[in-house]
């Protein structure tokens, strides 16, 4: 049987990932919503991390390795392979959930560099050079990227399995929970910059954030099956 | 005449009920699933069951007994055994169903040193005399285990976790899970959970290294005279109750730069084991055991 355009779409994606669109698959955008939205998300973080280079904004080393670590662990991401670009590089031949989630941990970048931002000059002190001297430019990227990835979140959820609705009403609530903490968190560190304790909350809470979001998306994707 | 009427309409009766145990005895012998197989030394086994009870416990043959119940027709359980793994799954026929049909109850017996990897959704969890490595994935199901040991690895998402008598080694993450550690003897627990609340209940072990926090909730531990520690609790928002013999800490701990934060760095007897506590907005209670 061969495959369906939007697995066709979705492998010229994954072999190609930055190569310019052909023309069927251009016509295939056309046509379904479903590679369009995916298109968009993709150009979408593509935009911002070419951004974010441009700004010379990176995160601290640590948030790196434990991202890295956390999506190893996840089977998200694996070695590079020859002759591939950034993106292979992220999302491995990765299906749409999968991108969603590896989404969702940028999302953790972005708001930890916005928590940086908002933390304002009070913090400049503590912040690598690189870092607090940058502009509005990242916080703009953050909230940008924000809205693209919270239309995952909510796709992510709205795929739950209804055949389980304590798993679904499970994963709601405790989501709230988690933003209200990371609301609580924000407000913590605007207030008390210098608080290393609070910068900590805040950035476990977008942790938490971030495998619950994952843990929705397995759920969706092996129980959906 | 009406007697005989009567008569007919009680046998009636009583056929229509006699058939309808016999049918319903029926499907639930349908139902019903048993599957034994042979391991060596240290099995693993891992289960998958999105909703239902999965009750795992020690026993002393090598062989691994699995027993349980569908709840419809519209569930299958899938076991496999692939050399000393053996593989548990429930899988949804037509999801369309009544969700209260979609689950499985498993009751398992296992060597005692039996490896285990269990990933439930929702229903409870309960593990046994188990002494092997364990991990455990979960969302809303609850976890009980008792008298297990080795090292223990929890990620549930609102299940909540009792771990009663268990040695080895604990690492622990929740949301709104809450976890009561009683009676352990583990030298090394890391336990983290947001809005839950944590109970510590039992000595602190020479060179062990405790680690509990939370964002609000309570965390609590119980000591005793005997035991010898360093402790470190601090609440950012929230507040520190010490019951605690303490004499100011050796190590010159910095004491967090927050100017609501409520702190403790104190040392018990001579301070082998090391106890970190930490909150945001929580109350930190270090109480003496009665």
């Amino acid at each position: 049987m061969s495959p369906s355009p939007c697995e066709q779409f979705e492998r010229m994606l994954e072999e190609q990932p930055d190569g310019p669109l052909s023309a069927g698959a251009t016509r295939h955008l056309e046509s379904c919503g479903k590679c369009n939205a995916l298109w968009i998300d993709l150009e979408a973080i593509r935009g911002a991390g070419a951004e974010w280079g441009s700004a010379e904004v990176e995160p601290p080393q640590y948030l790196w390795a434990s991202l890295r670590r956390q999506l190893e662990s996840e089977g998200l991401i694996r070695e590079r392979p020859a002759k591939a670009g950034w993106l292979w590089v992220w999302f491995g031949a990765a299906p749409r959930w999968t991108v969603a989630a590896a989404s969702v941990s940028l999302l953790v970048i972005a708001a930890f560099l916005a928590g940086y931002q908002h933390a304002g000059s009070k913090s400049a002190t503590i912040l690598p050079l690189h870092l607090s001297t940058s502009t509005a430019s990242p916080r703009l990227i953050a909230a940008d990227l924000g809205k693209t990835l919270d239309g995952d979140v909510k796709r992510v959820f709205d795929s739950l399995p209804e055949s389980n609705p304590a798993l679904a009403n499970s994963l709601r609530e405790n989501l709230g929970i988690i933003d209200d903490m990371i609301a609580d968190c924000e407000k913590s560190v605007r207030e008390e910059p210098d608080d290393t304790m609070a910068r900590d909350y805040l950035y476990g809470a977008y942790e938490q954030k971030a495998v619950l979001l994952a843990t929705a998306t397995d759920r969706s994707a092996s129980e959906g099956q | 005449m009406n007697g005989g009427v009567g008569s007919v309409c009680l046998r009636v009766a009583g056929i229509a009920l006699l058939a309808f145990c016999v049918a319903d005895a029926g499907s639930a012998q349908t139902r019903r699933f048993e599957r034994h197989f042979t391991v060596q030394g240290k099995p693993v086994i891992t289960i998958q069951n999105a909703t239902g009870r999965i009750q795992v416990k020690a026993w002393d043959r090598q062989e691994v007994s699995i027993t349980g119940q569908r709840g419809s027709g519209n569930v299958e359980v899938d076991t496999e055994q692939v050399g000393n793994r053996i593989d548990i799954a429930t899988r949804v026929s037509s999801a369309n169903a009544n969700p209260d049909t979609l689950r499985a109850d498993y009751d398992i017996s296992v060597p005692m040193e039996s490896e285990l990897q269990v990933r439930s959704d929702s229903g409870n969890v309960t593990v046994d005399s188990v002494h092997g490595d364990m991990s455990f994935d979960t969302v809303a199901a609850n976890l009980s285990l008792q008298d297990v040991e080795g090292y223990l690895m929890v990620k549930s998402i609102g299940g909540s976790t009792t771990c009663t008598r268990c040695a080895g080694r604990l690492e622990a993450t929740s949301i709104s899970g809450n976890f009561q550690l009683l009676q352990p003897t583990m030298d090394n627990v890391h336990v983290q959970t947001s809005s839950g609340n944590i109970l510590f209940d039992g000595s602190f072990m020479n060179r062990g290294i405790y680690v509990l926090k939370n964002y609000s909730g309570t965390i609590e531990v119980r000591f005793s005279t005997n035991d010898s520690f360093d402790v470190r609790a601090t609440s950012l928002y929230g507040n520190v109750i010490n019951q605690a013999p303490v004499v100011p800490d050796r190590h010159n701990m910095p004491a967090p730069r927050n100017s609501y934060a409520k702190s403790l760095f104190g040392t018990m007897n001579d301070g082998r084991a090391k106890v970190e506590l930490s909150s945001f907005n929580g109350t930190i209670k270090i109480s003496k055991r009665e």
